[in-house]
């Protein structure tokens, strides 16, 4: 069974897992630090005799146009059979092109030309893994003029034709919604959401544009942030608890601040009505 | 006009490389000028995000310069080397010699070689724990056959020889570090680099110990690297060499690959 609450592994706090008992979370990695040899990779090992885990992958690049890198893909896939995670996920976005990578989330036009691509290269991965892999909805900076689908409909037409569960990233939605002018109550109206598997949370940055207006950078740099904790409460009531993860990527704090976050996603979902969907497991 | 997916992601793969793309920016929802700015932020975010990388893999060289100089020479070195893998460790094998061609930008004849050896040490880092030699294994061996031992380094070990000391150079980069100052001149040095359970380092390492190492890595066996070393350096202690290495488990049983 997945604990409710889990938070990001950091390598920072390998050891100190390693070493006390702490309160029962779910630890995800990120794939691409775990794929070579390492004393890292030996100590997540380890912990996933105490832990379960989830395997959060950033360079698959499942739209682009060029397909998927099947070096890569069987690295990953290579993980997966160790850790045998309770989770797989990616992200809906595309990060290579013509055998260069970006290191960035890159945007999609939501058409139907990506549709077809993003689906088949999720089968692949699908395929290859010979399981479900949950897609997350990424933050949005900007949106092509090309799009005929909202990101929503985009996300549940995937789910309907790759059979992909959904990684929904509650901070994410109020980062793409506050850059592209949306209302997050509307973009989540969108979503069927059936196939929801987990939810992140994460604190992101407001910055100041020289025209004066704002931007919100989905930085997971600072503790969850009051909007996000109010969202993730009406998403809760629309959907039910799933597994609920913490992501703290830059300015890593203490172990202790991590749980402290857990903590609080934990009393959230044990208010939510337990006759919602159960924990996926 | 961008008509497919794959023309809109080489024009974005192009703008990302820092060329302008109108037709990328009509692509975008909203005014230019908006249009263009989040755009930017995209190039903004790769370039800073593969900088770190290349900072996480070369932390000695940024320690020593400086992270406002390394991103500078982390830029120009991107723009001739592209990141072609998502494993980040993996980028920055050629950033050693760029950084020796760069010496005019930097002034630092030291420099080349505090990467390279922070390149050794990534690839220790990420070298599989095999298993080492221990005195007890050596025990069990008939002492006859000692002398056609086949031993080698573990996986991911690698020899740097410098004019400059970098263990100094190393050592004082390190947090909290009680060295505050080195001089360059102080001398050369050899470095073994290794994998630990735990972490990779070096060893510091004697003109004849370099010797038997440089022996065992070509797969000389025990007899021939001793005698090698002894060339290099009179009075070269095999005894204290070998027993030095043994302690700090840097033997494997084998011939290098």
């Amino acid at each position: 069974m997945v604990p409710p609450a889990g938070i990001g592994l950091r390598s920072q706090h390998l050891d100190e897992l390693l070493r006390a008992p702490i309160r029962p979370v779910f630890l995800e990695v990120h794939a691409e630090n775990y794929v070579r040899p390492s004393p890292s990779l030996e100590k997540v090992l380890r912990l996933r005799h105490d832990f379960e885990f989830s395997v959060h992958a950033v360079g698959l690049s499942l739209g682009s146009a060029d397909g998927i890198d099947e070096k890569h893909l069987e690295r990953i896939a290579r993980l997966v059979e160790r850790l045998q995670p309770a989770l797989v996920s990616e992200h809906l976005s595309w990060s290579g092109f013509e055998g260069r990578f970006f290191n960035d989330l890159l945007p999609l036009p939501y058409t139907e030309e990506a549709l077809e691509i993003v689906a088949r290269n999720i089968g692949r991965v699908q395929d290859r893994l010979g399981r479900q892999v949950s897609i997350e909805n990424p933050s949005a900076y900007l949106g092509f003029r090309a799009s005929t689908l909202t990101e929503a409909e985009f996300l549940d037409e995937l789910v309907r034709r790759s059979g992909c569960g959904l990684l929904l990233d509650i901070n994410n939605v109020a980062v793409t919604a506050h850059n592209l002018g949306l209302d997050p109550a509307d973009w989540l109206n969108e979503l069927r959401g059936e196939a929801i598997t987990q939810f992140h949370l994460a604190g992101h940055a407001r910055n100041v544009l020289d025209d004066g207006s704002t931007i919100l950078i989905d930085d997971h740099g600072s503790r969850v942030g009051d909007g996000v904790w109010s969202l993730f409460d009406q998403i809760l009531q629309r959907f039910g608890p799933r597994p609920t993860l913490i992501e703290w990527d830059t300015d890593i704090p203490p172990l202790a601040v991590l749980l402290d976050e857990a903590a609080r996603a934990d009393r959230t979902l044990a208010q939510a009505d337990p006759r919602d969907v159960a924990l996926a497991a | 006009m961008l008509r497919s997916l794959r023309d809109t992601q080489a024009a974005f793969a192009a703008h990302l490389a820092g060329h302008g793309r109108p037709d990328l920016v009509a692509a975008i929802a909203g005014d230019p000028g908006t249009a263009l700015q989040r755009l930017q932020l995209h190039r903004h975010h790769v370039a800073r995000s593969i900088g770190a990388a290349l900072a996480a893999t070369f932390p000695t060289v940024a320690a020593v310069v400086g992270q406002d100089f390394f991103g500078l020479l982390a830029r120009d070195f991107m723009a001739g080397t592209s990141l072609e893998d998502p494993v980040l460790s993996r980028y920055g094998e050629p950033f050693p010699q760029y950084v020796a061609a760069q010496q005019h930008m930097h002034g630092l004849p030291y420099l080349a070689d505090v990467a390279r050896l922070d390149w050794a040490l990534n690839v220790a880092f990420h070298a599989p724990l095999e298993p080492r030699l221990s005195a007890a294994d050596l025990a069990a061996r008939p002492e006859e056959s000692l002398p056609e031992l086949s031993l080698r380094l573990p996986a991911g070990s690698s020899l740097i020889e410098s004019a400059w000391p970098l263990n100094l150079i190393w050592q004082a980069s390190q947090p909290g570090t009680p060295v505050d100052k080195v001089d360059p001149a102080a001398g050369p040095c050899r470095l073994l680099v290794f994998r630990r359970r735990e972490d990779a380092a070096f060893a510091v390492l004697e003109l004849g110990e370099a010797a038997f190492v440089k022996g065992l890595s070509q797969g000389d066996h025990l007899a021939a690297a001793a005698q090698h070393a002894a060339q290099v350096e009179q009075g070269f202690d095999l005894a204290a060499t070998f027993g030095r290495m043994l302690g700090l488990h840097l033997l494997a049983a084998g011939t290098p690959a």
